[in-house]
């Protein structure tokens, strides 16, 4: 048991979290507004549509890549779609909204996933590439304006309460529409494709020694491709909830959400070397990024100041994790020369 | 300038504002009937011919050419690109027009193109182009200091006149965003001793985004209880600060105001979350550019004030300090009863 | 010998116009402990690849369990029990023992889905195998190396293995794990299993091996019971060449000491060390890994620098508090790891040599590129380093070559003293000797030498004198004409 609580510590997870619950008292101690059923239900409602693009993220870095093209990719397919079903004077469930834009996002993703799996490119250059190619195709052929009314159906889902906190102290209802809910299901999904198929381990593997995968008898190519394509599927289910959400669709409102979303994900504890992270580390650095965002004004801090406690959070979050591999680093070595020690004696 | 010069010229400014020169009709001047009898031609060359914004414009170029049967229209553009605007100009100046009203999409390139045409002694006209320097005159629709004093009267007339509230603006290095809520800010002091400004947090940035204003707003609304209101600039601001109105069941009990396009915000406006929204109108814009192109055509002195006969453009001033920026108040309001009537 | 498990011969491969390997054979029984030892290039790694499928062999026959094989695939490898274990031990350092030793049988599988019931029960099998006890929920990178080839070797196990290759299993671990490692592969023999123990350790194939080859050249030069080789044959079947294994003598001394140490301490590392070097004298400085002999010599050199005590040249007191101090009193240091400290890798072999001194190659003001060739020349050819073109890269020379570079880039400087730490840890045979000769020559030359070094038979060889080190103190000192290992050991411990 206490073996069990050591290795616990000795990842990023409790000290994100012991770092979102101490901020939450400063939070709630400076405003009394923070521990409200309301303010918790306006956190997880800002955590949505990034909770979504960092589950991507964690994906492509776990594999040993990395993907900044999502937010490119999220816009392209939730305009083209909300543009399409407008054209049609389409009425009906959002459902269709959602099977579009994937369908779009696949196919997207499978671009990134061809260059990056089977013509085994770096991940980095082939994004940040098809990132400029997905907004030229968006605001050049596409010619994407603001579109300030959405299908019926993508406005009602969008603003439908899945909860509604009310707080009587103040008279405010927050509400928390039900994308939440798609969060919550792709967070599970990814969690079990993660941790019980053969194509999620060989998504850890290949982060962890792609030629060993490839000897093991992966499919190294293949897995990333599909990977890929995952990743761009769930990029436009979030672009569409956040079109939802906002109840219209501003083409350039997502870009660059990329460098804060890699910041949350490795706060999480996922390496940029690969392999190595948890679901869990990811969401908790996200919602840290996030709670850190949207607690600016009720700390009273002007919001100028928003981006240095952002990147103050990074450096320390990132500063622990190191601190803590170094730390297992040294204990590691001091096995090894005391094992020498022994060796010659 | 002191406090008490500035705000008597800004009562002096909304008055001629509000007052929307009770006379304007372009069809009367002398000068536009000597335009249309010589024949003169003039273009009109917008940014992006496709962009509503800018189809509402030539929509005023047409009203204008078909009231008074001035040779005047809109050149079809196509989509922004600085250079083929550029092109366009001196395409312009083959065919041998007599003025050339521009919106230019990038000073530089288009100051060039300009110098050709004044060189070829054709009459430029430039308008939300204010450091060009080859033209004859730029025309804005308004000061800086009277569209932000705008806004306040209407956020003001939304709260009752009544209440705290605070500013909202892109960023805090944006120029005309900020001189807007200084100007909304100071004219409030002057005409609204009931409204107070939140001082713990006088000014908040919503990065030109939406979902940024919409969570800012509702921040501010759960740490400062007694809030009553939100003076946007950005045109993301209200449309943004709206939703965090209607998502915690404060309508009729938060406003906000600001810049807005009419389409984006028709619904919201018709639903009374938000009751005004404040804007320039294109057509009026462009007809003004017209006029007074007709003005310099025929030889007519410029003197401030300036009457181009046109809504909002009867009493131009020069900006201070310029001699080619005249300065109008050719703000609108769009409410819910005539948000549905600009077509874009 | 009985039925052979393995028989390859005459193989050949090329790859483009460079035969990789022209004639080489190899048989290996059943339950043999077989060594193939070789000279950095002599075609070790490609037979392995060739045996395992990787690489498909040009000519020859192979035979495995009597069966004759046209053409290897890489699965009918492991199908036949054929198990290569190579030097990275090709882990997941991000997954869990359990899963490392599990994932090849779940994907093998063709299931969809991960049992991980399953996968404990797997590991749980595997590594009782050969007993090794080990948290199966650790993740592999917290693992040391030993343990790591612990993991890789249940993992070989795992499928029914015949024959497994370790391809140089040894080099970086200690001299218990290799106990335990050796302990193992006897285990693993008396099961019936063979291993190719591939490794130019003479020491251990000794120990270990039943039988050996010897590959130089892409050809096989020696192949048959080690109980019939010697040290001398080894040698000479490895590197083709004789050498002459004397030990050092020094021919002149300086009379005064060239360089003195007066309680010299480091707080942490060592403390009151008093030495005295001559002129034409090497002295060999050895004590465990953490005794505080890589900091004495770090602390020489002004890498680091002394808490108290006084360095002398010459009887004289000098400063030396950082490399630019030891570097104008004409002290020199070639580092353990040569390749991240002593050399730029990218760079050419010419400016490595000439980068100490390119103060000197000056014609007043401008770089003279003429005495900069020349300078160049005349060590390559001083110190035998084998290239065509001074201007390649340094990658592209052997690790011998290599020191040897790091050894002219300091004699380029006209130096009095000399410190090398491990001067030869991962060179092979052919260069230690060569190396050994040259600091022989030097030494020779009135150049007073010290070497740091746990590698006894060479300190031993090589020094007129040596001094041992414990927990940061100078424990004992001996002269090499009347010392053996075991008395070094002793006061070492």
């Amino acid at each position: 048991m206490r073996g069990r609580i050591k290795k616990l510590f000795r990842s990023n997870e409790p000290y994100i979290f012991l770092i979102i619950i101490v901020l939450g008292i400063v939070i709630q101690i400076r405003s009394g507004q923070f521990f409200t059923g309301n303010n918790i239900v306006d956190l997880l409602s800002a955590l949505i549509v990034p909770g979504l693009f960092a589950i991507g993220e964690f994906l492509a870095l776990i594999a040993g890549g990395i993907d900044v093209s999502f937010p490119a990719l999220a816009s392209l397919s939730a305009y083209a779609t909300t543009k399409f079903l407008l054209d049609r004077e389409y009425g009906g469930n959002v459902l269709l909204a959602f099977v579009i834009a994937i369908a779009i996002g696949a196919v997207l993703g499978a671009v990134n996933g061809l260059f990056i799996g089977y013509l085994n490119l770096n991940a980095m250059i082939v994004t940040l590439g098809t990132s400029s190619i997905f907004k030229g195709i968006m605001q050049g052929t596409l010619r994407a304006n603001q579109l300030a009314v959405i299908p019926a159906g993508m406005k009602s889902f969008g603003i439908t309460p899945f909860i509604s906190a009310y707080n009587a102290k103040n008279g405010l209802t927050s509400v928390l529409p039900f994308t939440f809910l798609i969060l919550v299901a792709v967070c599970a999904l990814m969690f079990f494709i993660l941790r019980y198929t053969i194509f999620g381990r060989g998504i850890y593997a290949i982060g962890g020694n792609p030629i060993s995968a490839h000897a093991a008898g992966f499919h190294v190519k293949r897995t990333k491709f599909i990977m890929y394509i995952m990743i761009g599927m769930i990029a436009s289910a979030s672009g569409i909830c956040r079109v939802c959400m906002m109840q219209q669709c501003h083409p350039t409102n997502m870009l660059g959400m990329e460098m804060n979303i890699i910041a949350g994900v490795v706060l999480g504890g996922v390496a940029l070397t690969g392999g190595a992270g948890t679901l869990t580390g990811c969401m908790l650095g996200t919602f840290l990024i996030i709670m850190v965002q949207n607690s600016m004004i009720l700390l009273g801090i002007p919001t100028t100041w928003s981006s240095v406690f952002v990147g103050a959070v990074i450096v320390i979050g990132v500063a622990i994790s190191a601190y803590q591999a170094n730390h297992q680093g040294v204990g590691s070595h001091q096995h090894k020369s005391n094992a020498k020690k022994e060796a010659v004696s | 300038m002191n406090k008490k010069m500035f705000s008597v010229l800004m009562s002096t400014v909304m008055a001629a504002g509000l007052a929307v020169s009770a006379y304007a009709a372009p069809a009367d001047s002398e000068s536009v009937k000597k335009a249309a009898d010589e024949g003169w031609e003039i273009a009109v060359v917008p940014k992006d011919s496709t962009n509503p914004w800018f189809v509402r414009m030539k929509t005023g170029v047409d009203q204008f050419a078909s009231e008074t049967g001035v040779d005047c229209y809109q050149v079809d553009t196509g989509t922004i690109d600085a250079v083929a605007q550029a092109q366009q100009v001196k395409d312009l100046i083959a065919q041998g027009v007599d003025a050339i009203c521009v919106v230019p999409v990038d000073i530089e390139s288009m100051d060039s193109a300009l110098k050709e045409a004044k060189d070829a002694g054709i009459v430029v006209i430039a308008h939300e182009g204010a450091s060009l320097e080859n033209v004859d005159y730029d025309i804005e629709a308004f000061s800086n200091e009277g569209y932000g004093a705008f806004i306040m009267q209407n956020l003001a007339e939304a709260m009752g006149e009544e209440g705290v509230y605070t500013t909202m603006v892109a960023s805090l290095t944006n120029g005309s965003h900020n001189e807007w809520a200084d100007a909304g800010v100071a004219y409030q002091k002057e005409h609204y001793p009931n409204m107070t400004l939140l001082e713990e947090m006088p000014r908040v940035e919503s990065n030109d985004n939406g979902d940024d204003a919409y969570n800012k707003a509702k921040e501010l609304i759960k740490a400062y209880p007694d809030l009553k209101g939100i003076m946007g600039t950005s045109s993301f601001d209200a449309p943004g600060v709206a939703r965090a109105i209607q998502e915690l069941g404060l309508t009729d009990q938060f406003f906000t105001s600001g810049t807005g396009m009419p389409a984006d915000n028709a619904e919201l406006l018709k639903s009374g979350v938000v009751k005004s929204l404040t804007l320039w109108d294109p057509a009026i814009a462009g007809e003004a550019m017209v006029d007074l192109a007709c003005k310099v055509l025929a030889g007519e002195a410029i003197e401030a004030p300036v009457n181009l006969d046109v809504d909002g453009y009867t009493e131009m001033n020069w900006r201070e300090g310029s001699e080619t920026v005249l300065e109008g108040q050719g703000w609108i309001t769009i409410d819910a009863e005539n948000v549905d009537s600009f077509g874009f | 010998m009985a039925q052979s498990l393995l028989k390859a011969e005459h193989v050949k491969i090329s790859f483009g116009s460079v035969h990789a390997l022209r004639d080489v054979s190899l048989e290996i029984a059943p339950g043999e402990i077989h060594c193939l030892a070789g000279e950095n290039g002599c075609g070790k790694s490609t037979i392995i690849k060739i045996i395992s499928g990787v690489y498909q062999r040009d000519g020859g026959t192979i035979e495995f369990d009597g069966k004759k094989l046209d053409r290897i695939t890489p699965i009918d490898s492991i199908n036949m029990g054929i198990q290569v274990i190579y030097q990275d031990f090709s882990l997941f350092p991000n997954l869990t023992v359990a899963e490392n030793l599990a994932l090849n049988t779940e994907v093998a599988s063709g299931k969809k889905l991960v049992s991980w019931k399953n996968v404990r029960k797997i590991a749980e099998d595997a590594v009782s195998k050969i007993n090794f006890d080990v948290d199966l929920d650790a993740r592999v990178s917290t693992l040391t190396v030993a343990q790591k080839q612990m993991v890789a070797i249940s993992r070989a196990l795992m499928f029914n293995a015949r024959l497994i290759i370790m391809d140089e299993p040894t080099t970086a671990l200690t001299r218990k794990e290799v106990d335990a490692l050796f302990e193992i592969i006897l285990k693993l023999k008396a099961q019936g299993i063979a291993i190719l123990f591939i490794s130019h350790k003479l020491n251990e194939v000794f120990e270990i091996s039943d039988r050996f080859t010897i590959f130089r050249n892409g050809e096989m030069v020696a192949t048959g019971l080690t109980s019939e080789l010697d040290d001398r044959k080894f040698t000479y079947y490895m590197t083709g060449r004789e050498f002459a294994d004397q030990t050092f003598v020094p021919a002149k001394l300086s009379k005064e000491p060239v360089f003195e140490l007066k309680d010299a301490s480091l707080d942490g590392a060592f403390e009151n060390i008093n030495l005295a070097l001559r002129g034409g004298e090497i002295l060999g400085i050895t004590g465990l890994l953490d005794s505080g002999r890589t900091q004495l010599g770090l602390s020489m050199f002004g890498i680091m620098q002394l808490t108290s005590g006084k360095i002398l040249r010459n009887g004289k007191e000098v400063s030396i508090t950082n490399p630019r101090d030891a570097i104008a009193n004409k002290i020199g240091y070639v580092p353990e790891d040569r390749l991240s400290e002593g050399l730029f890798l990218q760079r050419s072999i010419g400016d490595n040599i000439i980068i100490s001194e390119i103060d000197k190659l000056t014609n007043g003001i401008r770089y003279d590129l003429k005495k900069r060739d020349a300078e160049i020349a005349r060590w390559v050819k001083e110190l035998e380093i084998k290239t065509n073109n001074p201007e390649n890269p340094a990658t592209t020379l052997s690790g011998g070559n290599q020191q040897r570079i790091v050894l002219a880039k300091w004699l380029a400087c006209d130096l009095d003293v000399l410190i090398l730490n491990g001067p030869t840890v991962g060179v092979d045979i052919g260069s230690k000797h060569d190396i050994h000769a040259i600091l022989q020559k030097l030494a020779g030359s009135g150049l007073g030498v010290i070497i740091i070094s746990d590698d006894l038979p060479e300190i031993i060889q090589n020094c007129s004198r040596i001094v041992v080190i414990r927990e940061g103190k100078l424990v004992a000192e001996y002269d090499t004409q009347n010392v053996t290992e075991q008395m070094i050991l002793d006061s070492m411990m």
